[in-house]
């Protein structure tokens, strides 16, 4: 009762860059996508696989920021999650919208298979963080593996998995449902 | 009624559920703080499977078009002023994100059926489906002002607090969708869209006693202690 929540350094300070933007700050805009920019990016062009797309979502999704921020709400989670939840809201409205649907086989973990690509650059950069989560991934059974990537990657709703791979949609949502408990258990214990 | 939908917070935090489950989802989290908390840890590991993306370096452009589109206009122009005339030239036809040989009005009316039908329509279905997926309380179609494409409903639970099911357009940049409960001709801040638009659900902060009445006004960012903006939606119990 009456604990301060404590809130990390880096959360504050990108809480701290959505109330100067809020207040209609372009520099702090600017600030965030030094910050994010980069990941925004990879995120929407996984989703997407196509540059041209990537750079036109991730401007929409920069620019929803910029007229969303004043509505970020620190109980709803941190900054980085609201972003990506922006982030792949507009990557699956423009697939949707725009009718360029991306049929191809997607893995949750194709890091290290694109990685090699010409177009991809600071392999280098791997976190510590992301080689934990591949690490976890690899241990989810290949069915909770190929729902969560259809859904995260593919940003298609339980239902349309259900109908998709012709699975009962009972079955898709147990799945879902055990494999993000799986790495959140799994990353706990590795931290 | 606010049994915890536990079976669906990992869904909703990957975005798996359909729209009317995810309303319904959303309207529970703005009253449970135990499942927010819940959400919040399995966004944690979806970050962490969004940090797995190849890092892919955006175009060295892109930095600029998006501080382009949030400065004032008059930075703008005076950006544009200083720039030699072949350069803005090949900038407007890279910006042109049409084939060229489109003509411009109907290139228009390419990226007003592309890119609002849909989701409108969506948008619309999602709506429908909320006011009728309401279980119990008595049900008010809020009064949209002429010219906006708001909608509104008001729900008064039998127990719990009264929320709006609203389909709202994205507010302008610095502004967001504001609720009041109008008691007598005072009317008192009863929250905010956040930063939802589309179909959402907003619990009111404030009751709402027979008599009353409710509206929806666009305000500036963060809200504000009297309403000074524009009525969209409105309606008296």
């Amino acid at each position: 009762m009456g604990r301060t929540p404590v809130v990390p350094v880096a959360e504050s300070a990108d809480e701290q860059l959505l109330e100067r933007i809020a207040a209609g700050d372009a520099g702090a805009l600017g600030e965030i996508y030094d910050a994010y920019g980069r990941i925004v990016f990879a995120i929407v062009y996984r989703m997407l696989a196509s540059p041209e797309a990537a750079e036109e979502v991730a401007q929409d999704v920069f620019h929803a920021v910029w007229r969303r921020a004043g509505a970020y709400r620190r109980e709803r989670g941190a900054v980085r999650t609201w972003l990506l939840a922006i982030a792949r809201n507009a990557a699956i409205d423009w697939r949707r919208t725009r009718g360029k649907r991306v049929e191809r086989e997607v893995e949750l973990d194709a890091a290290t298979a694109m990685r090699a690509d010409s177009s991809v650059v600071d392999s280098v950069l791997l976190s510590l963080r992301a080689e934990r989560v591949r690490d976890a991934v690899r241990t989810l059974p290949p069915e909770q593996r190929d729902v969560l990537a259809l859904a995260f990657w593919g940003g298609l709703t339980q239902a349309e998995i259900a109908l998709r791979t012709a699975t009962p949609l009972g079955t898709v949502k147990s799945r879902v449902r055990l494999g993000m408990e799986k790495l959140r258990l799994h990353l706990a214990e590795e931290s | 009624m606010n049994t915890h939908p536990t079976d669906d917070l990992a869904a909703f935090s990957i975005g798996a559920l359909d729209a009317s489950d995810q309303a319904g989802v959303d309207t529970h989290l703005a009253l449970c703080e135990v499942c927010r908390a819940e959400v919040a840890s399995f966004a944690e590991v979806a970050w962490g499977i969004a940090e797995l993306a190849p890092l892919v370096a955006p175009g060295p452009t892109l930095r600029e078009q998006v501080l382009d589109r949030v400065r004032p206009r008059t930075a703008r122009v005076a950006s544009t002023a200083s720039r030699p005339p072949l350069l803005d030239g090949l900038r407007r036809i890279f910006d042109l994100r049409v084939p060229l040989a489109v003509p411009l009005a109907l290139a228009l009316l390419l990226a007003i059926s592309l890119g609002g039908l849909g989701s409108a329509r969506a948008d619309a279905d999602a709506y429908a489906r909320a006011v009728a997926g309401v279980a119990d309380g008595t049900v008010v179609t809020l009064a949209a002002t002429a010219g906006t494409e708001a909608r509104g409903s008001l729900v008064v639970p039998a127990t719990g607090d009264p929320y709006l099911i609203l389909r709202l357009p994205a507010p302008p940049a610095g502004k967001t969708w504001e609720a009041w409960v109008l008691r007598g001709e005072q009317p008192l801040a009863a929250g905010i869209s956040g930063d939802r638009w589309g179909v959402v659900t907003l619990v009111l902060s404030q009751p709402v006693r027979p008599g009353d009445g409710v509206a929806v006004t666009l305000e500036d960012a963060g809200g504000v202690a009297a309403p000074r903006g524009t009525i969209v939606l409105q309606a008296r119990t």
